[in-house]
């Protein structure tokens, strides 16, 4: 029962789903209005779990004293901290929380992305080498469309902005679409296959 | 060591030393590069231009993007909302992530400052926050009446009462959808929103998701988009030189380079802020760094030749 309950359910309502995009009707739109509403009720539910999760994982770490357990405290103080400062001053423009978005959460976020782009570099100067024809295709595709998305490019001749829209326009615009495709008949594939009870890995592996 | 090995094992840590100064040299020292402009902005550009002055057409801008990518999305996020208040167009805003609801405070007072005709509520409506979890009921609900599915505003105020929203059903008055983000979290209002009701959506997304959007802007699913640091550049420069100095926009002028140059000669002082010139300015540092990243890839391949073709004659 503890598997055929959970799979019935997803049978049941993924069977309404279909049906709701395929016959429209009274009776389709008012389920899934009523849908609707149960799931603005089961998401805060879902932040409830969320935040006794990480108070739970980094308890145990900083209890245990398991290794870098320092940070585990750094996250927990910021948890306490600015759901604190929200609860009493709000989230306006001018409040403690304001100050904390943008003089601790904007640097940090924005040094951690930041980064990329010496990795990126480094990389790029590293592994980047014409080693096959593919390759070279690729790199001689890469450089033109680093210089067309720049000035540079357009100062040096027209033709690389032109070329560059028209790599992005027709070979990756191909490429792209063959990818959505595969990737979409390979979403519905998985939908029916958990549907059908085929695929049951989300009900915690053994069958 | 030989010259091969030698130009294909520059230390990384002199590498990062070349870049660091690339990046800020410019950012000190302005070049002042000028950026030409590419269909899907000047498309977004045309498509929100075209609810100037109109009480019940809005453009609802979706902030679901994190601190992470804000040197990227934040000069759009400001381009945009700088473009609604100049010319008159009512602007609706929300995001599904928090940190999107803090970027939208951030985004909409430092605009604002330099607008104090513009009153919340009235000129623009900030939804803020919403719980990821009624992503698809809002997505679904704005379709038949927004201040239903949205229901309250960032203050907790009733929508139905607010001024603004007078004229404002559902999205038959919201003129285009922008989805600022650094996912595809715009593939998400194509889905729901423009499948189901047919609302106009656009992107602006970071640099390295630019290129998934194109089949979207070929097939008319997304009627523009904003790809990175350049698409909020060109963003820019199209408020410069037409929405501040109130002129109608024209394609054929826009990509009219000498002409673009003689209306910078003429922007006002608000047009000179720092805060409206970012993503020009960070242009300026990405294309040394873009030159520079060429450089040192074209360097490491020279060194891969020279020791092929000494492996070649050893054999």
């Amino acid at each position: 029962m503890k598997r055929q309950i959970p799979l019935m359910i997803v049978l049941i309502l993924g069977l309404l789903f279909v049906a709701h995009v395929f016959i429209p009707s009274r009776l389709s739109t008012d389920y899934l209005d009523w849908f609707m509403k149960w799931t603005k009720v089961i998401g805060p539910f879902a932040i409830v779990l969320g935040v006794f999760s990480l108070v739970y994982v980094h308890y145990n770490k900083i209890k245990r004293k398991a290794p870098t357990w320092g940070y585990s405290i750094v996250t927990l103080t910021a948890l306490v901290v600015t759901t604190a400062v929200g609860f009493i001053w709000g989230i306006q423009e001018g409040t403690p929380y304001m100050w904390i978005f943008k003089n601790f959460n904007v640097p940090l976020g924005a040094t951690m992305f930041s980064l990329l782009a010496f990795y990126i570099a480094s990389a790029a100067y590293k592994a980047f080498r014409a080693r096959s024809i593919e390759a070279t295709v690729l790199l001689v595709a890469a450089i033109i469309v680093m210089l067309g998305r720049v000035s540079i490019g357009q100062a040096i001749t027209h033709w690389i902005p032109d070329i560059t829209e028209w790599i992005l326009n027709v070979p990756n615009l191909a490429a792209k679409r063959g990818i959505a495709l595969g990737v979409g008949l390979g979403m519905t594939a998985t939908s029916l296959k958990i549907m059908l009870g085929i695929e049951r890995s989300y009900l915690g592996g053994k069958d | 060591m030989k010259f091969a090995d030698r130009i294909q094992k520059v230390d990384r840590r002199i590498i990062y030393v070349i870049l660091l100064l690339a990046v800020v040299l410019p950012l000190v020292f302005r070049l002042g590069f000028k950026t030409y402009t590419t269909t899907p902005v000047e498309d977004l550009y045309r498509h929100i231009d075209a609810a100037a002055g109109k009480d019940d057409l809005a453009i609802l801008m979706d902030f679901t993007h994190d601190p992470g990518v804000l040197p990227e999305l934040y000069p759009m996020d400001l381009a945009i909302l700088r473009h609604c208040f100049e010319r008159n167009i009512k602007v609706f805003t929300i995001s599904f992530l928090p940190q999107g609801a803090a970027i939208i405070q951030m985004a909409l007072s430092e605009v604002k400052e330099d607008y104090p005709n513009i009153e919340a509520n009235v000129d623009y409506c900030n939804f803020g926050f919403k719980p990821w979890s009624t992503k698809l009921p809002i997505m679904l609900g704005m379709g038949d009446d927004i201040a239903e599915a949205v229901e309250t505003n960032s203050e907790g105020l009733k929508l139905e009462n607010l001024p603004i929203m007078q004229n404002m059903k559902n999205y038959d008055n919201i003129q285009v959808v922008v989805e600022i983000s650094g996912s595809s979290m715009g593939q998400f209002w194509v889905i729901y929103a423009r499948a189901k009701f047919g609302v106009d959506v656009a992107v602006g997304l970071t640099a390295v998701m630019a290129a998934d959007v194109y089949p979207y802007l070929q097939s008319g699913q997304f009627v523009g988009s904003l790809g990175g640091l350049k698409g909020a550049a060109e963003y820019e420069q199209l408020v410069d030189i037409f929405a501040m100095n109130g002129l109608e926009f024209s394609k054929k002028k826009a990509r009219n380079m000498a002409w673009v140059e003689a209306q910078y000669e003429e922007l006002p002082e608000l047009a000179q802020l720092y805060k409206y010139n970012k993503a020009r300015i960070g242009m300026d540092a990405q294309a040394i760094v873009h030159v520079l990243i060429i450089f040192f890839i074209i360097l490491g391949n020279i060194g891969y030749f020279l020791d092929r073709r000494a492996q070649k004659k050893s054999m």
